[in-house]
């Protein structure tokens, strides 16, 4: 079963056609890449997945729910999760506020102007849980801007996560890392990710064949092909428009 | 010509100087905007600093054209000197900054005239050859008037001039369309901005001596130009040229008609105007950008 | 002695200076004192927009400028009203233009926010001086009556008597701060300061940004409003010039910059500061403002957090010094 669909998903802007008749199904569980040159309407898809953008046509399925239009909360509100190609944490607070904001979404406590947020122990207890999980214990009180690029990344992508999503959506969490960050950050996710369903953009054909049970390649804001990594790496129409090189 | 219509035909007159002096005015807000991204608070002030100098002109040589010609170009150093040493070097909090400084500015100019010129409204006497009334055709209209239309004409004419056949006011149009791209065009940016800003001071400062024989010179003189100007260059679209001349015009005769008709009320019909606009299209007449 | 019972003694102590506080400085400074409370409070409520939620706003007179209007008008036509009742009125009146505007303004930030909140504060200045017959234009509303402060059948204390008043007011200012601070530290606190960061990341938290600002609108235009009502009544007068005026809104922009945009005690220490500038300088000068725009641009200038930050930013390096590896702290 599917837990994630489009069907018919075009979107442009000022006329300028970036994705034409996507029909992308994510099945529950697996980890789905996606692949393409750059340019390819990768980011539009997420944007458009994950309620940033409404298409211009066709419509976007979440858990068998139509959720085309809907926006960001309500979408992170029925199970979806995403990271950012550009590092998008809160810069200013420290790692642990960072976590902490998102155990507070995930809990629901958004409007609670009654209780100090220090006197609640167990969302404080849940914020270190996560920090041990991902190794940033000693950095819980820095500020996520002074965090070196890979620990800055891993907030990110755990960010992501604290809402306990059961769809993930990664985009390109490798991006700009050296090949021991690389190798760090894939087993995060490899180990943030058990149980719940992935998508992730990437350029890093390495992590894309060692983490993805399925690829779909976008080409011109089309689908080319998708299906197992093996049939990917054979298929001679994605051979002559992206690996060929 | 009978009275009622020689009385529309004046106010439409006043209508007409009174936007013509506001688009001199919102002309500089808007460029600075496009450049940089911010609404100079301060920049009616500088449209007053022009007005007192030219008083002061005018008290050391008695000369009007003097001070026509000198009074802007010293609001202009003011201004410029402020984009140098202030504005430039502002980098807390973005925009934000830089905002909360041109109101830091705005606040020294309006303290700083009171304290040199007083806070009593100070009169300008113009000279014999703008003096009195033309009488024309049932009309009876003050010269002066027709002077500062003539005026804010020949200034637009050059202005128009600049930007649209040299290769200079091109950049500025660049610039101020998008203000990235002259960053591809391997341009000194820094004297651009400084190059705008001292034009747009220079225009308000034209239209702050013109208009301070009609008003005379006094502190509160800012107040009221500064709020229209910046309703011209919301409603216009922030950054448009265009849409400040078009709602500078429409400002103008929208006063000049509305204080004849709605004496009490002619102050919030520009709001009323600003509010339907942006209702219907929210980036302004012919705004691109937010 | 223990941390928390040195913190205790501190609060007594404060307490105690409070309560003795028109006794031992008289009724002059007593008076500065009520109205440095009410500056206090205004610049705060202004702060919880800037500061923690990354919203300028060039027009907060507006709510300052209803509580006054609101608490003047009830006092004028409702004959008898009581005092909290006349406050509640006020904070009634802000609140209510806080929801008329909120729709809009909860879907716009920075430069539009900043400039439309200059728009429609001028519309209210002018309308203030234009509606003469409910506002009294140019010459505002004064002389209404106000009540004194009773508990039927218990006690019932003047509030003419100036030592009255201050007691009267630094409760309710007090309490309003408090309960401002007490919000910072709350999960929608944490929430408030994440959408000054990052919006974005904010709503894919799950969180609807627009109605978490709204929220933050109505906190800032109620506690703005209780600022006006209060000082609408120890006016006993309140006009558009000195409630409505763009000045009015300018106002808390520099107390907060002055003391330190990134703190919530900020904008306090920047009303103290500044009142304490202005009492200086106006026994030279009727310029207040010469002074106070100047330093406003300094401050932009060299210090853009302010006292506060300035202070941090010393304490850093003092501790850099000693303790050479330990990082820096940042300035909130």
């Amino acid at each position: 079963m599917n837990v994630l669909e489009t069907r018919d998903l075009s979107h442009d802007f000022d006329g300028l056609q970036v994705l034409s008749h996507v029909e992308l199904g994510v099945r529950r569980g697996e980890r789905h890449a996606i692949i393409g040159p750059n340019g390819a309407g990768k980011t539009t898809l997420f944007n458009i997945v994950t309620g940033t953008y409404t298409p211009r046509g066709g419509r976007v399925l979440f858990r068998g729910q139509d959720v085309t239009g809907a926006g960001p909360h309500a979408l992170v509100r029925l199970g979806m999760g995403r990271s950012f190609q550009i590092t998008s944490t809160f810069s200013r607070l420290s790692t642990f506020e960072n976590i902490r904001m998102g155990i507070l979404g995930r809990r629901g406590i958004r409007f609670n102007l009654l209780r100090r947020v220090a006197a609640m122990p167990d969302v404080t207890r849940e914020a270190e849980e996560v920090l041990r999980r991902i190794n940033l214990t000693a950095e819980r009180d820095l500020p996520a801007s002074l965090l070196s690029y890979g620990k800055h990344r891993a907030l990110e992508i755990s960010l992501a996560m604290t809402t306990d999503p059961e769809l993930v959506l990664l985009d390109e969490p490798t991006a700009g890392m050296s090949r021991d960050e690389t190798k760090t950050a894939v087993e995060l996710i490899r180990r943030l990710t058990e149980g719940r369903t992935v998508v992730i953009i990437e350029h890093d054909m390495d992590v894309v064949f060692s983490l993805a049970d399925r690829i779909t390649v976008l080409h011109h804001g089309e689908i080319l092909a998708t299906g197992a990594p093996e049939e990917i790496k054979a298929n001679r129409a994605v051979k002559d428009a992206y690996l060929g090189d | 010509m009978d009275p009622t219509t020689a009385m529309y035909v004046a106010q439409g007159l006043h209508g007409l100087a009174y936007g013509m002096l506001l688009f001199l005015v919102a002309s500089g807000l808007t460029m600075v905007f496009g450049m940089m991204g911010i609404l100079n608070i301060a920049h009616a002030s500088f449209f007053m600093l022009a007005a007192y100098f030219s008083y002061q002109v005018l008290a050391f040589t008695g000369s009007f054209w003097l001070a026509l010609l000198l009074a802007p170009v010293a609001a202009a150093l003011v201004g410029v000197l402020c984009e140098r040493f202030l504005l430039r070097r502002t980098h807390a909090f973005g925009h934000l900054g830089e905002l909360i400084l041109t109101v830091g500015i705005s606040l020294v100019i309006l303290e700083g005239v009171k304290v040199f010129w007083g806070t009593e409204s100070l009169p300008i006497h113009v000279p014999p050859l703008l003096e009195g009334r033309l009488a024309l055709g049932g009309l009876d209209y003050p010269i002066y008037r027709l002077f500062v239309i003539g005026l804010a004409l020949v200034v637009l004419g050059v202005l128009a001039a600049v930007l649209y056949t040299t290769r200079l006011g091109m950049v500025v149009r660049a610039a101020v369309s998008d203000a990235g791209m002259v960053n591809a065009l391997g341009i000194n940016v820094p004297l651009l901005f400084m190059f705008v800003f001292g034009m747009g001071t220079w225009l308000a400062g034209v239209a702050g001596v013109a208009i301070a024989p009609i008003l005379t010179v006094f502190p509160g003189l800012a107040d009221q130009m500064g709020m229209d100007a910046f309703v011209v260059v919301v409603t216009g679209g922030l950054g448009s040229l265009w849409g400040a001349f078009l709602v500078s015009l429409i400002l103008g005769e929208l006063n000049s008609y509305g204080v004849q008709f709605v004496s009490q009320l002619a102050p919030v019909l520009m709001f009323l105007f600003m509010a339907i606009v942006l209702a219907i299209k929210p980036m302004g007449l012919f705004g691109e950008r937010e | 002695m223990t941390r928390r019972a040195v913190r205790w003694l501190a609060g007594v102590a404060a307490l105690a200076v409070l309560l003795a506080y028109p006794s031992l400085f008289g009724i002059y400074f007593t008076n500065s004192f009520v109205t440095f409370g009410i500056f206090a409070l205004y610049a705060v409520s202004f702060n919880l927009l800037l500061g923690f939620t990354g919203l300028l706003s060039f027009g907060h007179a507006m709510f300052f400028g209803a509580g006054g209007y609101g608490t003047a008008l009830a006092l004028t036509h409702l004959k008898g009203l009581p005092l909290l009742p006349a406050l509640a009125l006020g904070v009634a009146a802000a609140l209510a233009l806080g929801v008329l505007l909120a729709p809009l303004m909860v879907r716009i930030s920075g430069t539009a926010f900043a400039m439309l909140h200059l728009a429609f504060g001028q519309l209210m200045y002018v309308l203030a001086l234009k509606l003469r017959t409910i506002t009294g234009g140019e010459d505002g509303i004064g002389g209404f009556p106000i009540p004194p402060f009773s508990v039927p059948g218990v006690l019932s204390v003047d509030m003419k008597t100036p030592a009255n008043f201050y007691y009267f007011a630094v409760a309710v200012l007090g309490f309003s701060v408090f309960a401002l601070w007490f919000v910072t530290k709350t999960p929608f606190g944490c929430v408030m300061v994440g959408v000054r960061d990052n919006p974005n990341r904010v709503a894919y938290l799950g969180f609807r940004v627009p109605h978490t600002k709204a929220v933050v609108y109505l906190l800032a235009a109620g506690s703005a409003g209780v600022a006006g009502s209060v000082f609408a009544m120890f006016q006993n007068l309140v006009s558009a010039d000195g409630a409505l005026h763009v000045f009015v809104s300018f106002a808390p922009v520099q107390l907060t910059m002055i003391g330190g945009v990134g703190s919530f005690f900020g904008p306090i220490l920047g009303s103290a500061i500044f009142g304490v500038i202005s009492e200086l300088t106006s026994r030279y000068t009727e310029r207040v403002e010469l002074v106070s725009g100047a330093i406003l641009i300094l401050v932009i200038m060299y210090a853009p957090l302010g006292v506060i930050g300035m202070w941090h930013a010393a304490r850093a390096r003092a501790r850099a010094r000693f303790a050479p590896r330990g990082a820096a702290e940042p300035a909130r």
